[in-house]
């Protein structure tokens, strides 16, 4: 058999196929035996095995079903082939589809619009104020820190005029700027803790869609 | 070789194979290409550039060569991606064999 020869009984082998497909592999080997040039046309023939083989591996992929080619003994392949790509209608896969699933979720939340509004808006709420909280805990305790450190100076400010009241201002302004010292500290450390954390319980809730259950 | 090349293996290496041409390239050349690495027959790559180029992570194109047209296949962006995926998923998968191999059962 010569490249011609397999060619024509490839192209009659395809017959069956939408004529696209037909073209698209008739193309290919057509390529195929021009690049490797007419030294190896043989050699190129005798690893394709037959224009059979070669039309069975298009056509078991273009149906979807699993060419082995260890398989391929079974010189009646066109009834083998039958029977498979019927079986294969019969029970197509269940067709799914991540990026379907996606635009079904957007579809039905607006559709549901005022509900999804009203869900989507108290979340926001809740997650600023959660974010807010922290970073409110850590501005009070500088407030403190800065009100004592106030305390103190207007103290000995006034202390020149009533040293009595003065000794008492500077004590209480002293007390209460350990204790903002010590509310900052805590707070920016609750802030390095807790931050990343929301961040990344944030991505993880963005990528869960995305990814399946299986991350 | 003694293990199989699955589907998706073969289907990263086609894709890493044609990666390499810029310009992009034909179905003889990545064979050629691919049969140096792994042993796989010369209808075994039709099907995986066919249904690369259905999935839309190859393109191709005819340009003129030797008074005919000839078929050239090229990455798309989405094919650059999947092949990102392809090669992460492997350097995992090999570093993972590779502890079984060299020292036990790591994690």
């Amino acid at each position: 058999m010569n490249r011609k020869e397999f060619m024509a009984e490839l192209e009659r082998l395809l017959a069956d196929m939408p004529e696209e497909e037909r073209q698209a592999a008739v193309q290919y080997y057509a390529d195929y035996f021009a690049d490797a040039g007419e030294e190896n046309e043989a050699e190129v023939i005798r690893e394709l095995g037959s224009p059979e083989k070669a039309a069975e591996s298009i056509k078991a992929d273009y149906y979807g079903t699993e060419f082995n080619e260890s398989e391929y003994d079974n010189k009646d392949y066109m009834k083998k082939y039958g029977q498979r790509s019927s079986e294969r209608r019969d029970s197509s896969r269940p067709w799914t589809s991540n990026t379907l699933k996606l635009i079904l979720i957007i579809a039905i939340a607006i559709i549901l619009w005022p509900v999804t509004l009203g869900i989507a808006l108290t979340a926001f709420g809740i997650a600023v104020t959660v974010v807010c909280f922290f970073a409110v805990l850590v501005i009070a305790a500088v407030s403190v820190m800065i009100a004592g450190g106030v305390t103190v100076i207007v103290g000995i400010v006034a202390g020149i005029a009533v040293p009595p009241a003065a000794l008492v201002a500077v004590g209480i302004g002293i007390l209460l700027f350990v204790l903002g010292v010590i509310a900052t500290v805590g707070s920016v450390k609750l802030c390095i803790v807790v931050y990343p954390a929301m961040l990344r319980g944030f991505v993880n809730l963005c990528r869960r869609p995305f990814y399946g259950k299986a991350v | 070789m003694v293990f199989n090349t699955g589907a998706a293996l073969l289907d990263a290496i086609v894709l890493a194979v044609v990666s390499h041409e810029d310009e992009g390239t034909y179905g003889y050349k990545i064979t050629q290409d691919v049969r140096r690495v792994i042993d796989v027959s010369e209808s075994t790559l039709y099907p995986v550039l066919r249904r690369l180029q259905k999935d839309e992570c190859l393109e191709v194109y005819d340009r003129q060569f030797d008074g005919r047209n000839r078929r050239y296949y090229k990455v798309t962006a989405r094919g650059m991606a999947q092949l990102g995926l392809y090669k992460s998923e492997w350097k995992t998968y090999i570093q993972k064999i590779n502890a079984i191999f060299e020292g036990g059962v790591t994690a």
